[in-house]
Parts: C-alpha cells; sequence; structure tokens
C-alpha cells in the first residue's frame, strides 16, 4: 500500500479525486461507473463528489472490528465513509404503525446515533468525512436507495453477516461481508432474549391454570381447605405451589422487561477473564453478477 | 387468640373490586417487604377486613400469604449476598419464643378488658414503638445521608460486639460476631411484636442494625428470613383450625410475588440508608394512623367521652392514613429505583460504547 509517494497526507476536505487507484485489499472493487448519474457530466461545474465507502449494518451498533475496518480503508483510499444503519421495518400491512414499533424504531434511532457519535470522533481523529443515516426495512433496497441518492458510493462493506442474504438482490454495488464471530454474537443475542421471553409467558400461563383451577372450583376448595386438622396441609402446600410457579413468573417477567440487578451486585466475584482474542475481520468479495 | 368454631366463620363472597384491591394492596405491601424487610400485614389485615373478613380469617390468610412471600423475597435477597441466613435462624428462635408470650398476653387483656381492651394495647403499643423507633432510625437516615450516604456501625453495637459472653456467635454476611445473647432480646422482641401489631420486623430491623451492628442491608434481608419462619409457623396453627381463607391468600400472592421481587432489586439499585428513609416514614405515618384510632377505644371502654360521628371521621382518616403510609413507601421505592436506573442505564451505555468501538 502506498505507493503513491505523493500523496498528500490526510486533510478534512478532500474534493479532488486520486489520480492513481491503490489497490484495495483482495480484488479491486470495480469502480462503479454506473452508480454515476449521468447528471453529472451535465454540471461539470460542480466540484466533484469524493468517492464513498458504505458501511451498513443491521443493528444499531457496529463492532470496534468492523468500524476500525471501515475507517482504516478510507483512510488508505482517501474516501468518505457513510455509515448506514438499518432497522427493523415496521408491519407494512398494518394501516397504521403501532405504538410498540414506533417506540422500537425510536430506541434504533436514538442507539445508532449515540454510537455513531463515537465512530464520528475516530473519523475526525483521522481527518475523514463521515455521514451516518438510520433508515428502516429491507437491507438491500435501503442500500441500493442510498446508492441513487448519494453520489460516488464505490463499495459497499456489510457488517451484518448474518444479512448477507437479503443483500444479495438489487444491490449494484460490490458488497464486502466482515465474516467473523459476530454471527455466533448476533444469534446468541436472539435466543437469550427470545428464551427469556418464552419461559416468562410459560410460567405466566401454568400461574394462570393454577389459578383458574383454583377459583373455578371454589366452592369444593373452600370446602376442604377449611376442615382444619390434617386438611392443614392443603393451603400450605397450594401456596407453596403457588409461589413457585407464580413467583418465578413474576422473576422472569421483571427480567424479561429489563428490571434486575446491575451485574456487579449478582456477582460479587468477578469471572476470572478469559482474554479475548481479536479476531482480524477477513472480508470476502462477493461480486453481484 | 382464642379460637373460634369453623362453623361460626363467615367466608366472604368475592367481586371484582376486592379481587382487585387485594391484588393492589398485595403488590404495594410485597414492594415495601421486598425493600425494607417487613410491612404490608399491618394494612393488608385491616384492609381485608373493611372488605368484611372476620379478624380471625384476616389474620389467617395475611399470615398464610406472608410466608411464601417472605420465601420468595429471602430467596432472591440471598441470591444478592444480602441474607445471613445464620443470624435469621437464630434470631427466629428466641422470637418464637417471643411469639408464644406476645399471644398469651393479648389472650390475658382479652379476658381481663374484652376486645376494646385488647385492640387499645395494639394500638397503643403501635403507637409508642413505632414513634420511638421510627423517630429514631429517621433521624440516623438523615445523619447518614448529610454525612454522605457511608454506614457506620453504631457505636452501641461496636460496644456490645466487644462484650465477651459465651457463646460468641460469628455470622458471615453480616460480618460480626457478638455473644448469642444480645440476639435473644431482640429476636424475642420481634416475636411478641409480630404476634401484637403483625409485624415483627420493625423492631427486627431497627435491632439487627443498632444493637447488633449489621447494615440496612443484611438486616431487611435477614428479616425475610424470621418472617418466614415465623409466617409459617403461625400458618399452621391457624390452618389446623381451618381459619386460612386461600382465596384471599392467593389474591394477595398474585401481587405481592410481583412486588417483593421488584422490592428486593430495588436495594440493588438504592444507597442503603434509603432502606433506613423509607422503613422509618411508613412506622411514623403508621403510628400516626393507629394515634387516630384509640379515642374509638378509649370510647368503648368508657373512658372518654367523644362524638360517634367524629368517630367514624377519625376512623376513616385512619385506615386511609395507614394506605398512605404504603403508597409514601411504594412511591419513594419506586422513584429511587427508576432514577437509579436511568442514571446505570446512561453510563453503561457509554461504558458498552466504549467497548464496542474501542477507546477513541
Amino acid at each position: 500500500m502506498g505507493q503513491d509517494a505523493s500523496r498528500p497526507r490526510p486533510q478534512p476536505h478532500r474534493g479532488h479525486p486520486r489520480p492513481v487507484q491503490p489497490p484495495a485489499p483482495e480484488g479491486t472493487p470495480a469502480s462503479g461507473p454506473g452508480s454515476q448519474a449521468p447528471a453529472e457530466l451535465a454540471e461539470p461545474h460542480r466540484t466533484r463528489e469524493n468517492r464513498k465507502i458504505l458501511l451498513v449494518g443491521r443493528e444499531a451498533h457496529f463492532t470496534a472490528a468492523a468500524v476500525d475496518y471501515a475507517l482504516n480503508l478510507a483512510d488508505r483510499l482517501g474516501y468518505d465513509l457513510i455509515v448506514l444503519n438499518v432497522g427493523p421495518e415496521g408491519n407494512p400491512g398494518a394501516l397504521m404503525q403501532s405504538p410498540y414499533r414506533r417506540w422500537l424504531q425510536e430506541k434504533f434511532k436514538r442507539q445508532a446515533l449515540t454510537g455513531a457519535a463515537l465512530i464520528a470522533r475516530k473519523a475526525q481523529a483521522k481527518g475523514l468525512r463521515l455521514e451516518h443515516l438510520v433508515r428502516f426495512g429491507d437491507l438491500g433496497q435501503a442500500v441500493e436507495r442510498l446508492n441513487q441518492e448519494k453520489r460516488r458510493i464505490e463499495f459497499v462493506i456489510n457488517a451484518s453477516e448474518v444479512n448477507e442474504p437479503e443483500m444479495a438482490g438489487g444491490v449494484n454495488l460490490p458488497v464486502f461481508t466482515i465474516k467473523g464471530d459476530q454471527g455466533e454474537k448476533i444469534m446468541a443475542q436472539l435466543t437469550g432474549k427470545k428464551g427469556l421471553a418464552i419461559k416468562t409467558l410459560a410460567y405466566g400461563a401454568a400461574s394462570a391454570v393454577l389459578y383458574a383451577a383454583v377459583f373455578l372450583n371454589r366452592d369444593t376448595v373452600m370446602n376442604y381447605f377449611t376442615r382444619g386438622s390434617w386438611f392443614a396441609a392443603l393451603p400450605i402446600a397450594t401456596v407453596f405451589v403457588f409461589s413457585f410457579f407464580h413467583g418465578t413468573f413474576a422473576h422472569n417477567l421483571w427480567e424479561t422487561l429489563g428490571i434486575q440487578a446491575p451485574k456487579k451486585v449478582v456477582q460479587p466475584q468477578p469471572a476470572a477473564r478469559r482474554p479475548v482474542r481479536r479476531q482480524r475481520p477477513r472480508p470476502r468479495l462477493r461480486l453481484n453478477v | 387468640m382464642h379460637d373460634i368454631a369453623p362453623q361460626a366463620v363467615n367466608f366472604i363472597d368475592l367481586n371484582a373490586t376486592s379481587v382487585i384491591f387485594l391484588f393492589l394492596v398485595g403488590f404495594i405491601g410485597g414492594l415495601v417487604s421486598g425493600f425494607i424487610g417487613s410491612g404490608g400485614a399491618f394494612v393488608l389485615t385491616p384492609g381485608m377486613m373493611s372488605l368484611g373478613v372476620p379478624a380471625a380469617v384476616a389474620v389467617a390468610s395475611n399470615m398464610c400469604h406472608k410466608f411464601p412471600k417472605a420465601l420468595v423475597g429471602a430467596l432472591k435477597r440471598y441470591k444478592y449476598g444480602q441474607v445471613d441466613l445464620k443470624l435469621g435462624l437464630v434470631m427466629a428462635a428466641s422470637a418464637g419464643v417471643g411469639v408464644q408470650v406476645g399471644i398469651k398476653i393479648q389472650e390475658a387483656i382479652l379476658a381481663r378488658w374484652g376486645q376494646a381492651g385488647s385492640n387499645l394495647y395494639v394500638s397503643v403499643s403501635f403507637v409508642i414503638i413505632l414513634l420511638i423507633v421510627g423517630g429514631y432510625v429517621f433521624y440516623d437516615a438523615v445523619k447518614t445521608s448529610r454525612s454522605g450516604g457511608d454506614e457506620k456501625v453504631s457505636s452501641l453495637a461496636e460496644r456490645l460486639q466487644k462484650i465477651h459472653l459465651p457463646p460468641m456467635m460469628h455470622f458471615k454476611t453480616a460480618n460480626l460476631t457478638i455473644s448469642f445473647w444480645f440476639t435473644v432480646p431482640i429476636g424475642f422482641a420481634t416475636g411478641m411484636l409480630a404476634a401484637t401489631i403483625a409485624v415483627g420486623g420493625f423492631i427486627g430491623v431497627p435491632g439487627m442494625i443498632y444493637v447488633l451492628g449489621a447494615s440496612s442491608l443484611v438486616g431487611s434481608a435477614t428479616e425475610l428470613v424470621i418472617a418466614f419462619i415465623m409466617g409459617f409457623a403461625g400458618t399452621v396453627k391457624w390452618a389446623i383450625n381451618g381459619m386460612v381463607d386461600i382465596r384471599l391468600t392467593l389474591l394477595i400472592l398474585a401481587g405481592s410475588l410481583l412486588g417483593v421481587q421488584l422490592g428486593a432489586i430495588g436495594t440493588t439499585y438504592v444507597k442503603e440508608h434509603m432502606i433506613k428513609v423509607v422503613m422509618s416514614l411508613i412506622m411514623l405515618i403508621v403510628a400516626l394512623s393507629r394515634g387516630l384510632a384509640i379515642p374509638q377505644y378509649l370510647k368503648e371502654l368508657d373512658l372518654i367521652g367523644v362524638n360517634p360521628a367524629t368517630l367514624k371521621v377519625l376512623g376513616v382518616i385512619s385506615f386511609l392514613t395507614m394506605c398512605l403510609a404504603l403508597g409514601v413507601g411504594a412511591v419513594i421505592i419506586l422513584g429511587s429505583m427508576w432514577r437509579a436506573k436511568r442514571k446505570e442505564a446512561a453510563s453503561a451505555a457509554q461504558y458498552a460504547l466504549e467497548e464496542t468501538y474501542g477507546k477513541v
């Protein structure tokens, strides 16, 4: 890298295109003349916009690996960076966006913005221009729409390996998907939250069944439970059973809602931290033809 | 409590209002209980009675809900490392004795001065104990919060811990070593108070804090163990007499199991002296509530003459004040949790982001 010795140091504003295209890692991305609108030729008096890389992901946050990779690449190439978070779509068939969906989208936006602020700081440190956008809906469609909006996006770095198929159709740009341990991370997250919700519902259902059983048969129940002497075991055993099911339901409910003790309380002795092996992401090129 | 023949007991019919009422009061009672280690009972029993439940059934059903709620709360706070099991068991032993003595005294007063006399005795005990203890705890809580929120072992506890009177016992979680004999009066008083006003923790928790030297967290958590054991023993006695209305118990449990866990979680979010604040405020307001009910009993014993209409008004205010006590406790607990959670979420998000993106 860096065979162009006269390449100027990074500057905040770079309006001029590079005379020589330094090779990018693992294959040269086809500079996409197709993505350039013919209008550009019709407006020669406008300063040519810089080329851009698009970093896109399905989550509100990117991993450090993805961000660093994109920033370093943009730095080496002298491109600008566009960071795009694509959130989950609202229900397209519904007449009205449910408030819950809207709340989810707002939350996604907020988290993405907070994350982007940190990326922006890093970009500024390198002297790169950064733009951040949040969209919702299909990943491929969002990228392609952006591609047509913005000019000179050279290629895409996809930070969500799991969503690679979504990008397959409709994106007229080369897509680099960062492969690594991201897949497992995303999967782990889903099962964790989902598992908890399922458990909550299960215990809640059990609790509801128990309550129904008692209250639909209250006359029989009251008859036996208040007989005294050995029948005293009945109410006592009953509350233990109810406490188990309803208590566990209550515990899971609060956890699902995110109300739980801070981690440091539940684990007073911190577990020995296994050293985390930073895996260098290895982008593999997939050309769309 | 004298035994009532089961045939004479009348179990009320439940409607939607009473169901919701029991659930809500159960929830708030559980919330307070999970946080300060005791509470809720003194609202639940009169609350049930205001629905028309006979006193004995109210006490029995309340007790039957109390011990599983205390169990769930104790288990949760045990996971947070706040429960000193050994201390709880040791104190439960003397508490058991205290309960029996308390019951005997109640029965003697009932026999001598009748129901009104018994109620007067109960109410006066309430007021005196709650004012003194509640006032002191409140003063101490204010002092702690002014000095920066770090709890210190009281000087009395320090002195007592130094006295070597075998058998000396070491309590690991509470982090104190003290003679067994000093735990006896606290446990005994807890049991007696539980038998009298149904809430032993108002003596038990401050006793553990100021006399034995445990922290607010450990004191309130360990109290749940004592409450479980006493509640279980008491329930067995009541259930054998067929006094437990399981429907009431289950409805209250529905709410209180939710509340007690929330209260337990709350203790991990707030500064420790908040426990003292909530407890003392509740105690003071309940003392006021009971004080307003005393004229009623004085009149019934012909000790004073009061207008019946005034008595009625006082009675209503007394009940509302009691609900206010719980309400205030709940609001403070939930409010502090809310604030602490927002602060924690903000700093955790920041921390998580920096972890994700690496240092900038």
